[in-house]
């Protein structure tokens, strides 16, 4: 375990704070046989920023996917929300991932649903009342700056406009932690840019946000919390921290 | 789940076979097509069975009696031959009678008697009709014994034979619907999964806004259940216009083949496939889905 992740759980134990993610040793070696993550610790506090940054294939996909379940640890502990998810029944997965917004690189979004139905898609599933779709949905939309385009289809969009909704489905359902997976990858840095800056006022409003990127520039700019990937291993984690200690 | 979700889910299989018009229509075409299929094999065997079972219960014994004989020895015959074992019916047919039948079943050559009509050269006879074609036989010997008889006709050869091909016909057809019927179970389940495999990403993002599994195969049940239920529907009317036309076209050229009559036979064949189709496709349409719903 880094020396980061022993402080952060020595200080909430002391205060009793219930730890929001948790990684304890946690390795994955995909079914053909690749090890994606080895050993990796880390702990994340409720509120926090983090980017968790490295090059390609270092593991930043598959700490993402392990933090909102898609996959289990091969071995070691990964606890979310004090709920240790190789323990968790799989009835219990669909409401866990309610408490999750994620995002992705390529947006996931339906084609062949308008924004407003992506985005009231979440709300959907969580047996809400029409008024609060109704209510709920332009409120997200008004907050990523597409309150007009309700009606558009995603092909219609520009790719951060289709990221944008993206978002806003992450967060519609009101997330305790958003994780997004590179999800400027397909975008130009100015764009990029505003889509930080989207996370960081969901960050502002109290949910955790943890994302997996390539924006150097960016990372730099924000002088967050910054885990760095090496081979699966948690090589770096500063507090304030830039892209990379090389450069 | 609240009444809302179910409105919802609802709304969700109709929107679903709109938004997947292409692969929806090409589900229930295949549908249609195999339930037409085998709802001809199932209505072709079914009137198979109707002839065997009207050639069978035409299958009778004919005892020709001496001319002698009092009226109280034939009430006496009649009475020994009725309890015999496998008789079913026996019915006295004298000889004018006789003479009259063969008339008829001359129709326009009835002349050709007029000679013989002085003197009637027709016996009077028994008609006895039997369980089963293979009793005939052992039936006839004994009302040959009886004293009084002249002379016993069957066809035991034929009958028996007869009964064979038709018990023949009657086990391969039965073979051949249930080989029908399994292709027909594959054919759509197969497409219907191909249907669900076009949605694999709409189920993972369902899985992913956290969408209980229930609430994703809901949609997918419902849509498969109205698929199936349509194919089945135009499988069933088509099959209705075409038995009409086999009656109005085929059956006036073959007036002696008995045939069964539209209803209510095709209303029990239609209400078959509609089960068999609604159920194929509700099931073929939420089964593969599991697999798609361990992410």
């Amino acid at each position: 375990m880094s020396n980061k992740a022993i402080e952060c759980q020595t200080r909430s134990n002391r205060l009793g704070v219930v730890p929001m993610i948790l990684l304890e040793n946690a390795s994955k070696i995909y079914a053909n046989k690749v090890l994606a993550l080895d050993g990796a610790s880390l702990y994340i506090d409720r509120s926090e920023f983090v980017f968790i940054v490295g090059p390609s294939g270092a593991g930043k996909s598959t700490l993402v996917r392990l933090i909102y379940r898609e996959e289990l640890p091969t071995s070691g502990r990964v606890v979310v929300f004090d709920k240790d998810l190789s323990k968790m029944r799989p009835r219990e997965v669909p409401f866990f991932r309610r408490r999750i917004g994620v995002v992705f690189q390529d947006f996931k979004l339906l084609e062949d649903r308008t924004v407003f139905e992506n985005v009231a898609f979440a709300l959907r599933v969580t047996d809400s009342t029409r008024r609060e779709i109704r209510r709920r949905v332009p409120a997200v939309l008004e907050l990523v700056g597409l309150r007009d385009k309700q009606k558009s289809y995603p092909r219609q969009l520009s790719g951060g406009e289709q990221q944008r909704v993206s978002l806003a489905r992450a967060i519609v359902n009101n997330p305790e932690l958003v994780v997004a997976d590179e999800p400027t990858g397909n975008l130009d840095p100015d764009t990029a840019w505003e889509i930080f800056q989207l996370l960081r006022e969901i960050n502002r409003r109290g949910t955790t946000v943890v994302v997996a990127t390539h924006a150097r520039e960016i990372v730099n700019r924000f002088g967050k919390r910054v885990i760095a990937l090496k081979d699966g291993q948690v090589v770096r984690d500063e507090e304030k921290g830039v892209y990379s200690s090389e450069g | 789940m609240r009444v809302r979700t179910w409105t919802y889910l609802v709304g969700q299989s109709l929107q679903g076979i709109r938004r997947h018009l292409h692969m929806s229509l090409a589900s229930v075409t295949t549908m249609a097509v195999s339930l037409f299929v085998l709802g001809v094999f199932v209505v072709a065997s079914l009137n198979l069975s109707y002839v065997a079972e009207v050639i069978e219960s035409q299958i009778e014994i004919r005892a020709y009696l001496y001319d002698d004989i009092p009226a109280q020895g034939i009430l006496d015959l009649e009475v020994a031959i009725s309890a015999l074992e496998y008789v079913t019916d026996v019915e006295y047919v004298d000889k004018d009678t006789a003479l009259s039948r063969l008339k008829e079943q001359l129709g326009p050559q009835a002349d050709l008697l007029e000679a013989v009509e002085e003197m009637n050269p027709l016996r009077n006879s028994f008609v006895v009709k039997v369980e089963a074609p293979e009793f005939v036989g052992l039936v006839a010997s004994q009302v040959e014994e009886f004293q009084g008889v002249a002379k016993v006709d069957h066809r035991q050869d034929l009958m028996s034979r007869l009964s064979a091909v038709i018990r023949a016909i009657r086990v391969s057809a039965l073979f051949i619907i249930l080989l029908l019927g399994v292709a027909t179970i594959l054919i759509i389940s197969n497409t219907v999964r191909l249907a669900v495999l076009s949605r694999q990403r709409e189920v993972y993002i369902m899985k992913l806004v956290g969408a209980t599994d229930s609430f994703i195969r809901w949609p997918f049940f419902l849509e498969g259940m109205l698929l199936g239920l349509a194919g089945a529907a135009v499988a069933s009317f088509v099959l209705d216009r075409a038995y009409d036309w086999f009656l109005a076209n085929v059956y006036v050229m073959l007036p002696f083949v008995p045939v069964l009559a539209k209803q209510p036979m095709l209303q029990v064949v239609s209400l078959g496939l509609i089960t068999l189709g609604t159920a194929i496709g509700a099931l073929g349409s939420s089964i593969p889905l599991k697999r798609f719903l361990r992410v």
